[in-house]
């Protein structure tokens, strides 16, 4: 017990840089976000400030049009989603449990495409976009997002099909269930929780994506979340901080906090999937 | 139902995704290729093929070959900083110690935010004038004046570079403590029985053991880090004059803001070829282990 | 209740054969056990019996029903897994009561049905549980009774004991046999157990490398194995052989040993003199023998069970084990004599393996 006590003070120590460095930006975020706008550029700088400005939030959401960006990410984020799990889990579900000649060379492609990164493509992506008339429409994005999240909601998908055991299935086929019947009462039911983390993922993937999005949106009511932060910063003169820092607050918080909770089950699929 | 029907029903499964995919993906590498080839006038029309005149532009341009080599400095400072990072925190993290849970989730913190957030909230922090790293310097007694951190590109990229490796972390982390959790504790005990010390244990059980994953974390490091544009592009947008652009952040401007087409389609196939060739670095590294885990498991049946 | 034949069956994955070309009777009302080593194709057999595996030539036939392209869901068999395959998302009763429900019977009729497999099977008190909450022994219980309410033509078990401890698959062992005797549904049973065929089948089929070796009774196999391979694989501790050449006498018939000791053999119509051959006799066959008759051996181990005393001896380079019911004293190199009676003695064609 003294020896852990030992191990785990001279631990914290060793850890404690990066744990500093790693907080200081939530530090500065919710410093920021709250403090009046005239303590914004004060010399010398100071962490210190008079009053916690909450109205700073309120404010922000009606000038910049946050609820707007908002509406849009949620809808990008969530149809993508939707989209790429359903092409996703018959794909994954054809890997995890059929022999089929070319399995391995759609396993290689599905790699190919997780490495491709959309900014090396950026610009075929928009021409695209442009011959389908599909620029400064979000359903550009929907397409993009779920084509790229493909081979990583297939992979994590088949990591947790494997685990569900064969035998499930063809018990019910020996008590008299159909192929669709043993999938929709059996397997579905016990995919459940693997499919809502592999969606909670995805979702995630694409609220934070910002290239794309900057790329094919033209229109500032168009933007997403990151796109309108980052509007807020680039190229102007006197950039509101504080608004930009409660936007990002707001923007980032609900997902952080679902991140952290779900990432054990990242590391779970990963040790499956992809190293293995 | 018939055989050949019953054949070709996980082939219908995977079909649909495919289709989106080779669209999605395949279309605008051919687009890019043919792109490169063209002439593109100044309103972004392809006014006719001119071979390979787009890359001899590319390869004359000393912008390109300035990013360049800032993209090899950027890759390499980024994935070899946070892989020496990594590595220690990683054997901590899997070490049974008290707040264990809580240093966990600190240390995988910079991954729930995403890389555009980050770098914002980064540029007000090295604000230069008024930004609480300064501040916290000053308030420390480190510093008299305030530093304009972003505002000539060497300390602009060395701080880019020190974003880049925290926000690598948790990721590289999480593959290494991956491979931790994996190895065989009987090894450890063994080692221990023969008099290891510590420092023998990880040198010549851990480290070879850990080996495909520190393959595995270098590899999808290089091709992440080679590809991020948000914090260099949200920091300084490749600026001052250029002196922080990499390939991805001058393809971009290029592209979009100077409607370089062509001459932009050019670099991104330069890069395709890049990224093509670690990825085929991975693919192999990925069936070498698995290739490497396939007899031992046969061995283990038969006994 | 229905026969099942099997005519030429072969299964072929690729270029890869794991069943030879397989015939097999199985005849209503009766428990077959298929036995062999893993990778003998048994459990192949099985599935393809159960429609789990396609067929690659031959046919299968339930009664006078051509199966070979029914699927599964319709060939009426009931299967027991090896393990389990209960659906975890289901309480005991939703598992035994899934197939009927499957079937659209009555709500009374299934219930019926499920609370009369439960209390043959002991599992009353456990149906509103869910299998996480169930013991391994339990968990079979359940397995055996979602195929029990179903009154299949055929049941099919996979090596349903394998996952339990030794004790409790004695039990479990003579469950099973108690409800064939009473319900005397057609039955084939996969193990690699040589004991559970014994004890449980009507009939063994011994099964090695995609091939049948013999089918019998379990009685006729231990008594009279075919080949090498069967003489081998039925009986625990298995059958010793000792390698030498026969030789036909008039005044009788020995086989000379490769260190030089004559064992009397009985006069075989088939056996030729000079012919290589392998002399077979079963450890509990043995017997202790004074003077001149016999073949001399020195005690290696002696493992007292209790209920008897096993002794491993060696016969110049062969090893050779005896099992004395009597309470013998014997020590490590101490050099006894031990004969078997004529009639307990096997002999093989070395070459063929099969039995003279």
């Amino acid at each position: 017990m003294r020896s852990k006590l030992r191990r785990s003070i001279l631990y914290w120590l060793v850890l404690l840089p990066l744990v500093v460095v790693i907080l200081f930006p939530f530090g500065v975020m919710f410093v920021t976000a709250v403090r009046p706008r005239a303590e914004l550029f004060v010399y010398p700088p100071t962490w210190g400030f008079s009053e916690f400005r909450w109205e700073n939030f309120s404010e922000m959401w009606e000038k910049t049009n946050f609820g707007g960006a908002l509406l849009n990410s949620v809808y990008v984020s969530v149809t993508a989603t939707v989209i790429a799990l359903l092409l996703s889990i018959p794909a994954a579900y054809a890997m995890s449990r059929y022999h089929f000649s070319g399995k391995g060379a759609y396993r290689t492609f599905l790699l190919m495409t997780q490495m491709m990164s959309p900014i090396v493509l950026v610009l075929g992506l928009f021409r695209l976009m442009m011959a389908l008339g599909l620029v400064n429409n979000l359903n550009s994005l929907v397409l993009i997002y779920a084509a790229f999240n493909m081979a990583f909601t297939i992979w994590m998908l088949q990591s947790y099909f494997n685990s569900i055991p064969r035998d499930l299935e063809e018990a019910a086929w020996m008590d008299g269930a159909s192929h669709f019947t043993s999938l929709v009462r059996i397997f579905l039911p016990l995919a459940v929780p693997a499919i809502a983390v592999t969606a909670i993922f995805t979702f995630i993937n694409s609220w934070n994506e910002f290239v794309l999005a900057l790329t094919m949106m033209r229109s500032s009511a168009d933007y997403t979340l990151p796109v309108q932060i980052y509007a807020q910063v680039a190229g102007r003169y006197q950039v509101e901080w504080h608004h930009v820092m409660a936007a990002t607050v707001l923007a980032t918080l609900p997902v952080a906090i679902v991140f952290s909770w779900l990432q054990r089950y990242l590391i779970r699929g990963m040790a499956l999937g992809a190293v293995k | 139902m018939s055989k050949v029907l019953q054949k070709s029903v996980p082939l219908l499964m995977i079909l649909p995704g495919l289709v989106l995919a080779i669209t999605i993906i395949g279309y605008p590498i051919i687009d890019l290729a043919w792109t490169s080839m063209q002439e593109v006038s100044r309103f972004g029309k392809l006014s006719g093929f001119n071979g390979f005149d787009n890359f001899a532009e590319v390869f004359a341009d000393p912008l390109f070959y300035g990013s360049l080599v800032r993209t090899g400095i950027w890759t390499l400072a980024v994935v070899g900083g946070t892989l020496l990072i990594s590595m220690p925190v990683a054997i901590i993290l899997n070490d049974d110690f008290f707040g264990r849970g809580l240093a966990r989730v600190i240390i995988m913190l910079p991954w729930a935010l995403s890389l555009t957030m980050t770098a914002v909230v980064w540029r007000w922090a090295l604000n230069g004038r008024s930004g609480l790293l300064n501040a916290t310097l000053m308030q420390a007694g480190l510093i008299d004046q305030p530093v304009e951190w972003l505002a000539t590109a060497s300390t602009a990229f060395t701080v880019e570079i020190l974003v880049g490796i925290l926000v690598s972390i948790p990721f590289t982390t999480t593959i290494l403590l991956g491979g931790l959790s994996s190895m065989p504790q009987d090894a450890y005990e063994a080692a221990v029985v023969d008099g290891a010390s510590g420092w023998s244990q990880f040198r010549y059980i851990t480290l070879p053991l850990m080996k495909p994953f520190i393959n595995i974390a270098i590899v999808l490091n290089v091709i992440y880090v080679f590809n991020s544009l948000p914090i260099i592009w949200v920091m300084t947008e490749g600026g001052p004059a250029n002196g922080t652009d990499i390939l991805v952040t001058y393809l971009y401007k290029l592209a979009f803001r100077f409607g370089q087409l062509g001459k932009a389609s050019a670099i991104s196939l330069v890069m395709f070829g890049i990224l093509l060739v670690f990825t085929v670095l991975y693919v192999v590294l990925l069936s070498r282990n698995e290739a490497d885990a396939a007899p031992e498991k046969d061995v283990k049946d038969e006994i | 209740m229905s026969s099942v034949t099997i005519r030429g069956i072969k299964k072929r994955y690729g270029t890869l054969t794991v069943l030879h070309g397989i015939d097999l009777d199985i005849e209503d009302q009766e428990f077959v056990v298929l036995v062999g080593p893993s990778g003998c194709g048994k459990s192949t057999l099985l599935r393809m019996i159960a429609g789990l595996e396609s067929v690659s030539s031959g046919s299968i036939a339930i009664g006078d029903r051509v199966i070979n392209d029914v699927p599964p869901k319709s060939r009426d068999i009931a299967m027991v897994f090896q393990n389990y395959a209960l659906y975890p998302h289901m309480s005991v009763y939703e598992n035994m009561s899934f197939s009927l429900r499957l079937r659209r019977q009555a709500k009374d009729v299934i219930d019926r049905k499920v609370r009369e497999a439960a209390e043959i099977l002991n599992l009353g008190k456990f149906l509103d549980r869910s299998p996480r909450q169930l013991s391994g022994g339990q968990r079979q219980r359940v397995a055996m009774g979602r195929a029990l309410v179903r009154d299949a033509q055929v049941f099919l078990f996979d090596e349903p004991l394998s996952n339990l401890d030794a004790k409790l698959r004695v039990v479990m062992r003579v469950e099973i046999k108690a409800l064939h005797q009473r319900l005397k549904t057609t039955s084939v049973y996969v193990t690699h157990d040589q004991i559970e065929a014994m004890t449980m089948a009507d009939r063994i089929v011994v099964m090695n490398a995609g091939r049948i070796e013999q089918i019998g009774t379990p009685l006729q196999l231990y008594d009279t194995p075919a080949n090498l391979f069967v003489a081998d694989f039925i009986g625990s501790p298995s059958m010793n052989f000792i390698h030498g050449t026969l030789h036909i006498g008039a005044s009788g018939a020995h086989v000379q040993t490769e260190n030089g000791t004559r064992l009397a053999v009985p006069l075989m119509a088939s056996g030729r003199d000079g012919q290589k051959v392998v002399y077979g006799v079963r450890p509990e066959h043995m017997t202790l023998t004074e003077g001149d008759a016999g073949a001399p051996v020195i005690v290696e181990v002696v493992e007292p069970t209790g209920a008897n005393i096993q002794v491993y001896c060696k016969l110049g380079e062969t090893s050779v084990c005896a099992i004395f019911t009597d309470r013998h004293e014997f020590r490590p190199d101490q050099q006894i004599r031990l004969t078997c009676p004529l009639e307990k003695i096997h002999l093989f064609d070395a070459e063929s393996g099969l039995r003279l």
